[in-house]
């Protein structure tokens, strides 16, 4: 394949994806975003990707998206190179007040200088084992424990 | 309409004092587990049936602590055919200092 028809096919790929993308918003009925919880289509897109920023709540506590959105895949890692950790939890983390740390079901260890396990940053991973969307974004809380960081997120997406 | 969603179950943090307990104390159903040690904290994690003792007898995983940053260890299950098929009260944790806690991850299926 030479450069141009490798650019070619980067092109139509492009064009393929923003085509679903426009799908996905298209199929939104105003209480969710997307495609409906438990569905399983034939492409994977990714809905959410790079790092993630609670910084607009005060608290710098925030799901990952406001309204519900149905992912296949979800990947959240520490960012290379950031200090705190991050926090992972439920809607439940609201009952936990003064200790955010104590409702979390994962919680990731910053690795700021690549000094241990190869450099590898702490990840957490949920996959729907038969590619349906069903892991709820809306349902991810994601509390970094210095305000600001951004762990990094990515969401795929069958449609 | 009514959809199949995974949702976590809101377990958190598991504090053990002296004995292994279960992850909870009533049946609860999940499609996937996933046990880690507390970040920060300096126990050994023993995961295990109800038949699970302090000494490592009968444990089915062993989880080192991560005192100081890297990668948690950690023990995962999860149903290959995505049914809540997992009762997390067959499931025994036990730290090797009392009062250490252990993180679970646990989800469920459920239809909204």
């Amino acid at each position: 394949m030479n450069r141009r028809e490798l650019f070619g096919k980067l092109l139509g790929a492009g064009v393929v994806a923003a085509s679903t993308a426009s799908a996905v918003v298209q199929s939104s009925d105003g209480s969710y975003n997307g495609p409906p919880g438990g569905s399983r289509g034939s492409k994977l897109v990714a809905v959410m990707s790079g790092p993630f920023s609670t910084a607009s709540d005060p608290l710098g506590l925030l799901n990952l998206t406001q309204i519900p959105q149905f992912v296949a895949y979800l990947r959240i890692q520490v960012h290379p190179g950031q200090n705190g950790k991050i926090v992972l939890a439920s809607s439940a983390i609201y009952n936990h007040w003064n200790q955010f740390e104590d409702a979390a079901f994962a919680e990731l260890w910053p690795n700021y200088d690549a000094s241990t396990d190869n450099g590898r940053s702490d990840t957490w991973v949920m996959q729907d084992v038969n590619w349906q969307n069903t892991i709820n974004l809306a349902d991810i809380y994601v509390y970094p424990e210095i305000w600001g960081e951004t762990p990094l997120v990515t969401a795929y997406q069958l449609v | 309409m009514s959809m199949l969603v995974m949702s976590p179950s809101g377990l958190g943090s598991v504090q053990v004092s002296g004995a292994p307990v279960p992850l909870l104390s009533r049946s609860w159903m999940v499609t996937k587990v996933t046990i880690k040690p507390r970040l920060g904290q300096w126990s050994k994690i023993l995961v295990g049936g109800p038949d699970l003792l302090p000494d490592e007898s009968n444990a089915f995983a062993v989880l080192y602590p991560v005192p100081e940053g890297g990668e948690a260890d950690a023990f995962s299950v999860q149903d290959p055919n995505g049914q809540n098929s997992i009762d997390i009260s067959q499931i025994y944790v036990y730290t090797t200092i009392p009062g250490d806690s252990v993180l679970a991850d646990t989800f469920y299926y459920r239809t909204v």
